[in-house]
């Protein structure tokens, strides 16, 4: 039973050990339900529970997604516990400083084996049977061992490793596809956008305090949709939260509301939105204030400071998305077709002077923090899609994604393929890439009967 | 100032309602509505949502603002004043007179003066 090589950081021969029988698994087509020439989306996509475990094999079992922030680990044993999809993962820095994740279930009888969401420990030892593994992710004590079978080796009953780890300027993205395409190559042009926020001081950003979560009803795609494509509702949904916050109490004025801005079109999902305008501004007076802008446009180039460092929104497919104007950096975790779980952090520059972390934390928390009057409305949009979606006849009729059908092209300023600020083009490549991959046997389906 | 538009008889647009003068009837190319308001005066205001395509003569009147009957947008009928979100740009305003129980508007002829 013992293997040689049976390191946990290898390809996780556990994953798949007992052969499931193939008619167990059913992948559906979804071509038919994605019209991204057309701009329909079928409603089904954000119910079925059949999809939703298509997703959790086909999307989020081979895509990058956003673990926790590198400032979380500051000595070995520092450990968050998050999901990947449904997964449950502990990641934490190991004695050599590394930071590794591991799936966070015990191999023994599958409890979950930190329930902590944040802490410093020298060993994972699960509160059922008492496994204990150590950083590495090693099974170092099994109590009574000697009953199990003279074969028993605890080599072969390590944590299951994330096989692939990858930061970007303090992001930590884990892959459960152990060939999976470089990080930085499955952000492409994405990079320059997260930049704009993730790049502005030399030292590079921290998140402060802890993780806000709050639950949604809501599809996670519709959340995530959103934060690619969708700037066309925040005069209306927010109109409220726009007057609260201008001086005048009448919402901002005409130039401001109707804004001129670009629409970043990844062909793999990603999107970022926002208005583009030649006085940057940040509506925290203090953050404003503490920018040294003309060294920032030498730092990151005119077009960025004037485009997405500010009041835009974005997503790395398929579930981080971020609001460069506040440093909220969220995950939806999926719970379900439908509900999310919103993990929510605060970003901000190293370099920054307390009162001005303080100051970005407080507009986070006004704006979209889990009361934000922004949030609150974003939420309350989603959850009704969300309520009404499962009447059959509902559930029949097409959603429109057609605005802003051809727009795409390369602008000559912003890199890739930008569209209009108002359109639904990141959204159709949003779900375009998603459809791909559900139509996709994924890494842990080779060679399997009946794919 | 411009030629007068005889209405009618004040009775003849009820209080909290308005009546829509075409462009062709007012000269300007643009429809106008007057509007009777709960303070018992008559304001005009170009017929035409600043925000999108609406008849705000259809909206609701409350005190001297109507509300846009799509997007909830609201005006002051004295000023034009866009109130609230959506609405960002003012709209137009058209002088209105009450004479010997007659309703005359001054189309293209602002009802704020120039020095307000």
């Amino acid at each position: 039973m013992s293997t040689e090589d049976s390191c946990p950081s290898k390809a996780n021969p556990a994953i798949g050990r007992l052969p499931r029988p193939a008619s167990m698994i059913t992948n559906v087509d979804v071509s038919a339900l994605v019209d991204t020439d057309g701009g329909m989306i079928d409603r089904s996509i954000y119910t079925d529970r059949g999809l939703y475990g298509q997703e959790m094999r086909r999307v989020f079992a081979r895509s990058w997604l956003f673990l926790a922030h590198e400032s979380q680990f500051k000595k070995p044993g520092d450990f968050f516990t998050t999901f990947m999809g449904e997964d449950p993962v502990i990641v934490t820095m190991d004695k050599t400083k590394t930071i590794r994740a591991y799936l966070n279930s015990c191999r023994h009888r599958g409890v979950r084996l930190c329930r902590a969401d944040a802490g410093a420990t020298k060993m994972f030892t699960c509160t059922y049977h008492g496994w204990s593994f150590d950083l590495a992710g090693a099974l170092q004590s099994v109590p009574n061992e000697k009953a199990y079978p003279e074969d028993f080796d605890r080599k072969d009953w390590s944590l299951i490793d994330v096989p692939s780890l990858a930061t970007y300027k303090g992001l930590i993205f884990g892959n459960w596809d152990p060939n999976a395409e470089p990080l930085e190559e499955s952000l492409g042009d994405m990079r320059y956008y997260m930049d704009a926020m993730l790049d502005r001081d030399p030292e590079g950003t921290e998140v402060m305090g802890g993780v806000m979560k709050w639950e949604l009803e809501g599809n996670w795609k519709l959340a995530a949709e959103q934060f690619a494509t969708d700037w066309y509702h925040v005069n209306m949904s927010h109109a409220s939260a726009l007057m609260v916050m201008s001086p005048t109490g009448r919402g901002p004025k005409a130039e401001i509301a109707a804004t001129p801005g670009r629409q970043f079109v990844a062909p793999n999902g990603h999107g970022a939105g926002f208005p583009t305008h030649p006085k940057s501004r940040f509506d925290a007076g203090p953050v404003h204030e503490y920018y040294d802008y003309p060294a920032l446009r030498e730092r990151l180039g005119d077009a960025a400071v004037e485009g997405p460092m500010t009041t835009g929104h974005a997503t790395v497919f398929p579930n981080f998305s971020y609001l460069p104007v506040n440093g909220s950096i969220r995950v939806w975790h999926p719970k379900g077709p439908d509900k999310i779980e919103v993990w929510a952090w605060i970003l901000v520059d190293k370099s920054m002077p307390d009162e001005v972390k303080d100051a970005q934390r407080l507009y986070n928390l006004r704006t979209f923090g889990p009361s934000g009057i922004f949030e609150a409305d974003d939420g309350e949009n989603w959850s009704e899609v969300q309520a009404i979606s499962h009447g059959f006849v509902t559930n029949s009729v097409p959603l429109n994604f057609q605005m802003g059908i051809g727009s795409e092209r390369n602008d000559g300023v912003y890199p890739g393929q930008t569209s209009e600020l108002y359109s639904d083009a990141a959204g159709r490549s949003f779900y375009k890439h998603w459809a791909g991959l559900m139509n996709t046997p994924a890494w842990h389906e080779q060679g399997q009967p009946g794919q | 100032m411009s030629e007068a538009i005889n209405l009618g008889s004040i009775d003849d647009i009820d209080e909290g309602e308005a009546k829509v003068v075409s462009g062709a009837e007012n000269g300007t190319g643009e429809d106008i509505a007057v509007f009777h308001a709960e303070d018992g005066n008559f304001y005009a205001l170009d017929d035409n949502c600043t925000h999108e395509t609406a008849s705000l003569a259809d909206g609701w009147i409350e005190g001297t603002e109507v509300e846009c009957p799509v997007h909830s947008a609201k005006f002051c009928l004295k000023s034009g004043a866009a109130l609230c979100m959506p609405a960002t740009i003012a709209a137009r305003t058209h002088k209105v007179v009450v004479e010997d129980g007659e309703v005359l508007l001054y189309p293209n002829t602002s009802a704020v003066p120039a020095s307000a």
